[in-house]
């Protein structure tokens, strides 16, 4: 299980993930927003539709990838949460990929 | 477009170090890093820790601060989050913004993008749950956030280090299952009484090993089959330490198995490569100076070789000096007078590179996958087996093989199975990596979508670059 050890004085924002609303810290990266909210799944896999989540946390696997305000394939680690940002979890696949704006 | 004397990609102890090097010989410079920080992954919010006590993390750690802080006080040009994805040799630099799209133009460009971890395809390495150590220590630094009871696998210096750091915080840890070889220890052996002159950082490594066993932690050695269990999210690890089968239960298993560098970059602008043999890993050829096959393009720290955040510092100043000259802005004796003490610190510090990379050499066992239904290609799902198969059908190389499986086609380009699929083929044809080779790779190198391109702006340098 995920916690935060965080000092307690930043401030607070407010994002919603998959519509709920979540308290996050201004500057906290998305996964970690995701995380400690219980939210540890963020794509599915390209041909098993199976649940994948944060690898690396730095950006080299791709697993995070997330919708950040409408846009596809935004990397969750890499990604800092503002106030009102709307996440949703990518369920993009091979099937559905066709009809995305993914270059 | 006014363009910039010197890009630099990348704010670790490399990068900051060249861009101050470069801005105190007056240069005009630009910083580019995907962090909302400068630091890198050793120094990563270094400056300004979420942490009630930082000390904790060391003081390789906190010493960090300082060399952000001079690197934040010098005039540059310093963009936080962005994201690049196309270098062009042309001197052309594109990133992503904030879901806008920028460019800049430079004379010089120096790419510090430092290492990553060495993936480690297990069976169940790809459940969720299943982690890097790093991973481990970035959501540490950056953003406080632990993982109680999560069990440690692996191998390397970076892996005892932040296992010591959880244990500082009072954080839980289930297991520590170190997997090197016992015969890396005789390897190794031989190359002690050399390394022994850089004695201060052989003692924090032992340290580190000492405080982890007087935690109490389980600390099992010598671990091999080792094999994430779970169905659709990690329940634990299994392996076999001293004869015996061992279940660790534990829904966090964080892996690591070395860092090598990040080389995405460097590839897809097509750079001179070559096959390191005692890091088993592909890097950019370079001179002492960072300088690649394309002479305005220079790469420095853990991105061009894995040198360490010491070495990142001095190659950064290295690459620094020798742009520096290329700009005019230094003579060619003020070169060799200012690169004199670095050359000769890193010629010093080799005997102790050469002892920790055969003692954590990587053990092929976990390099390469073993079992046939092991995915190699995360994004494309590709087993083991799949590719092998794709191997008899007559693709022999990396790029014939990614044509007829889509491994390393996915959104991570390659940057996991890249080093994998090389290795397995080098394997099925008995012939050395330098003969099967790597993926060619090309810009851009993120997913980008066409609303984001069309948001487009471009960044001239201040006025007052040396033209
Ligand atoms: C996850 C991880 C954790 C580590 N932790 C430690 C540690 O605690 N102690 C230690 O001694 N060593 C650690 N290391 C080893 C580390 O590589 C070196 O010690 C040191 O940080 C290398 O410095 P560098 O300047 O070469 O690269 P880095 O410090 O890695 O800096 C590279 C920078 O490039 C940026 N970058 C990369 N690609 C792009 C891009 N496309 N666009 C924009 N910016 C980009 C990154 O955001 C990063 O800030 C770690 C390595 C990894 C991978
Ligand atoms: S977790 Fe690997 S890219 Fe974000």
């Amino acid at each position: 299980m995920f916690q935060s050890l965080r000092k307690p004085e930043r401030d607070r924002v407010t994002i919603t993930v998959n519509g709920h609303p979540i308290e996050a810290i201004a500057g906290q990266s998305v996964w970690s927003a995701m995380a400690l909210n219980g939210q540890t799944i963020t794509r599915r896999a390209a041909l098993s539709g199976e649940d994948r989540s944060a690898y690396c946390a730095m950006g080299v696997c791709f697993e995070c990838l997330v919708e950040i305000d409408g846009l596809p394939n935004q990397q969750a680690c890499l990604r800092r949460v503002t106030e009102g940002m709307a996440v949703t979890t990518q369920e993009i696949t091979e099937t559905t990929e066709a009809t995305n704006a993914g270059l | 477009m006014q363009a910039f004397d010197c890009a630099i990609i990348g704010a670790g102890p490399a990068g900051m170090s060249a861009a101050i090097t470069l801005a105190k010989s007056g240069a005009c410079v630009a910083v580019l890093d995907q962090a909302s920080r400068a630091g890198g992954q050793i120094y990563r919010a270094s400056a300004d820790s979420p942490l009630p006590d930082a000390h904790v993390l060391g003081a390789d750690y906190t010493d960090g601060a300082t060399l952000i802080a001079e690197f934040e006080r010098v005039d540059i040009t310093h963009i936080t989050q962005a994201d690049v994805w196309h270098i062009g040799d042309d001197g052309r630099i594109l990133f992503s913004h904030f879901g806008d799209t920028r460019e800049l133009h430079c004379r010089e460009m120096l790419l510090c993008p430092g290492a990553m971890e060495r993936p480690m395809p297990i069976p169940g390495w790809t459940l969720p749950g299943v982690m890097t150590a790093g991973a481990a220590q970035v959501m540490l630094k950056s953003d406080a956030m632990v993982a109680k009871g999560a069990v440690f696998a692996g191998s390397g210096p970076l892996l005892y280090l932040i296992v010591a750091q959880y244990l500082r915080l009072g954080v839980p840890v289930a297991a520590m299952v170190d997997t090197t070889p016992r015969q890396n220890y005789l390897a190794a052996a031989p190359l002690l009484p050399r390394a022994m002159r850089n004695l201060p950082m052989l003692k924090k490594g032992l340290d580190l090993l000492r405080e982890i066993r007087a935690s109490g932690v389980p600390v099992y050695r010598g671990a091999t089959d080792l094999q994430v269990l779970g169905d659709t999210r990690a329940q634990g690890l299994r392996f076999t330490s001293a004869s015996r089968s061992h279940d660790i239960a534990a829904d966090t298993v964080f892996l690591h198995h070395g860092v090598q560098p990040n080389l995405n970059m460097t590839r897809a602008m097509d750079l001179t490569h070559r096959w390191n043999a005692d890091q088993l890993c592909w890097q950019v050829d370079t001179d002492a100076f960072g300088q690649s096959s394309v002479p305005h393009v220079a790469v420095a720290g853990d991105g061009a070789g894995i040198i360490g955040a010491d070495g990142a510092r001095m190659a950064g100043r290295l690459a620094a000096l020798n742009i520096l000259h290329r700009l005019d802005l230094l003579p060619q004796e003020g070169l060799d007078r200012a690169a004199a003490p670095d050359l000769a610190a890193l010629a010093a510090m080799s005997p102790f590179r050469a002892f920790i990379d055969r003692l954590y050499r990587p053990s092929d066992a976990l390099r390469l996958p073993r079992d046939p239904d092991t995915l190699v290609c995360r994004c494309e799902e590709q087993t083991l087996a799949q590719l092998r198969t794709g191997f008899e059908q007559g693709a022999r190389d990396p790029n014939a093989l990614k044509m007829l499986t889509r491994c390393g086609m996915g959104p991570c380009q390659g940057r996991q199975c890249g080093h994998i699929v090389a290795g397995l083929l080098s394997d099925w044809r008995n012939e050395p990596p330098e003969t099967v080779g790597y993926y060619r790779l090309r810009s851009p190198q993120r997913l980008l979508t066409l609303d984001e391109l069309s948001r487009f702006h471009a960044i001239p340098a201040p006025t007052e670059a040396t033209e």
